[in-house]
């Protein structure tokens, strides 16, 4: 029970608010001290398992600097029910058959936005990836080739300029109907056309295993021991005249880190092979090449040299 | 090597001072476009010749071969011809003639006309594994390196204009040449940047990046796990 001070009866008297009416009132003399008090506590409650078309929420998407309006106009949506009232039904048809300049872009934006939340990315990467489209639509000489591919492209160039590179195995997984080559061929499309226009390079640097160690690594679930001498054995791993893919050498040193820890928890190679994206052929022969130097990779405090012995011969 | 009237310009290509004694590239393919000057019936030819084929649903020319030079023709309806799979510039003109004297006997009436060479394709091995990755991290504008997608770096080469295919193991492809000294002086001058970045190599103090130990080369953990 608060106090306030009431005009009428001059002193300091207990007051009651009347949630109803949003009166405070004065419990002594029963004059309204303050009328239409704001209810600021939320307006509803939402869950997750609710159906998206009853969402009362009047607020939009945020603006958009990349479309052409900021994305901040209303659409005249179809009414509930859809009665036969002429004039309802079809204002919302004329206003989109007007053409609209970034439909595309939306369409696009909406197909990275689902692929880069597949893969789990930060909203840094996606805007990237939105901005690189944008900037290669401008261009308009992707029109010809595979959409899907070219949005797969835009956010493989963004995963790779923030320095969390995805490899594009696992862009392919999250894309519909875009293969590794056609991935590949409109990543190099869009990486020339973008240093040609702005003149200077995409700072994306060559990939190294080093980069998808952590990330492999959580996948398997492997200790932070191990994990850490596998990141140390990889940066080993380049000086070494391996000729592999870097994925393919990350994927070898796992399973060789694995060999090493404790039986109990021994990774399987068809574990390593679904984390990696690496074919289970290719993780074998990349421990060919690289057993000879295991010494030299693998680093003290983790394994001595009579473990190493217990590493099996491929 | 022939030296043409242009001998002024193929001194500015070559590096004479470095030239590597008894390693340059060999010529592997040569392509070469003709004009026959003459609209010719596909269908005819594909018919006729034991050694051509033609679907057009495929492809709009008829493909023919021949087994000495061993080469092969794209010879088109407009009367264009194009000669790949010889050995030698030599080889190539021997080839397109060969072509167009079987379709002179066929009845048509051909012309030797504008024979150009457009691709010269050599190959080399420097004898030495390379590390493509810091090649490709110093020779950024020129350089494209992708492992997950092609294990050899593609250099385009400037001066003169053509591509390089560089591989680990040292080999490298030359294409895009239209004369052969254009090859000889792209080998020349990828021949130093490719010794530069050898793998094995001690370090000496061309190298921009400072390393603690001098005998072996350990990348510093900066450069290997932040690419600029």
């Amino acid at each position: 029970m608060t106090e306030m001070h009431c005009p009428e009866c001059k002193t300091q008297t207990e007051v009651v608010f009347d949630h109803s009416a949003g009166d405070t009132v004065c419990s002594e003399c029963g004059l309204v001290l303050e009328a239409h008090s704001i209810d600021e506590t939320s307006e509803w409650r939402t869950f997750a398992n609710e159906s998206g078309d009853t969402d009362p929420v009047r607020v939009g998407a945020a603006y958009n600097p990349l479309l052409s309006d900021g994305g901040l106009s209303t659409v005249i949506s179809k009414p509930n029910g859809a009665q036969g009232d002429f004039l309802s039904s079809s204002l919302g048809r004329w206003q989109n058959r007007g053409s609209n300049p970034d439909r595309s872009l939306i369409q696009a934006f909406g197909t990275i936005a689902a692929m880069a939340e597949r893969l789990g990315l930060v909203p840094t990467i996606k805007d990237l990836a939105n901005e690189i489209y944008k900037k290669v639509e401008d261009l308009k000489s992707v029109k010809g080739r595979n959409q899907d591919a070219i949005y797969a492209a835009c956010l493989y160039i963004a995963c790779r300029q923030e320095q969390m590179p995805r490899t594009v195995k696992e862009i392919c997984s999250v894309t519909n109907g875009a293969s590794k080559k056609e991935i590949g061929r409109a990543k190099e499309h869009i990486v020339k056309l973008l240093e040609v226009e702005t003149g200077k390079s995409m700072e994306m640097g060559t990939i190294h295993a080093g980069g998808f160690m952590r990330r492999f690594c959580s996948t398997l679930n492997m200790t932070n021991q191990e994990k850490k001498a596998a990141s140390e054995a990889v940066v080993k791993s380049e000086e070494l005249d391996i000729r592999r893919s870097p994925i393919s050498i990350a994927a070898a040193v796992i399973y060789m880190i694995s060999q090493l820890s404790t039986d109990a928890n021994k990774i399987q190679l068809k574990d390593i092979s679904n984390a990696t994206g690496v074919a289970e052929g290719t993780i074998r022969n990349a421990y060919k090449d690289l057993y000879p130097h295991a010494s030299k990779i693998i680093p003290d405090w983790f394994a001595k040299e009579d473990d190493l012995k217990n590493l099996s011969n491929p | 090597m022939t030296m043409d009237c242009n001998i002024v310009e193929e001194e500015q290509l070559v590096d004479h001072s470095w030239r590597p004694l008894g390693l340059e590239p060999t010529i592997q393919n040569v392509v070469a476009l003709l004009n026959l000057d003459c609209k010719l019936d596909l269908k005819a030819i594909a018919l006729r010749a034991r050694n051509a084929e033609y679907n057009s649903k495929h492809f709009a020319a008829c493909i023919m071969r021949i087994r000495e030079p061993k080469t092969t023709a794209l010879i088109f309806a407009s009367g264009k011809m194009v000669c790949t799979g010889a050995k030698s510039e030599g080889d190539s003109k021997v080839a397109a003639r060969k072509f167009t004297r079987i379709l002179q006997k066929m009845g048509f009436p051909v012309h030797f006309k504008d024979f150009k060479i457009q691709n010269i394709v050599g190959s080399c091995d420097v004898k030495f594994p390379i590390k493509l990755e810091r090649l490709c991290h110093f020779h950024d504008g020129f350089s494209r390196y992708e492992p997950e997608l092609f294990p050899g770096l593609i250099y385009r080469m400037a001066q003169p204009k053509l591509v390089i295919l560089i591989f680990a193991s040292g080999k490298i492809v030359i294409s895009g040449a239209k004369r052969r000294e254009e090859t000889y002086a792209a080998f020349d001058n990828i021949y130093p940047v490719l010794a530069e970045y050898r793998r094995g190599k001690k370090v000496t103090s061309l190298n921009p990046i400072q390393f603690k130990s001098e005998s072996n080369e350990v990348p510093p953990q900066g450069y290997v796990s932040s690419p600029h």
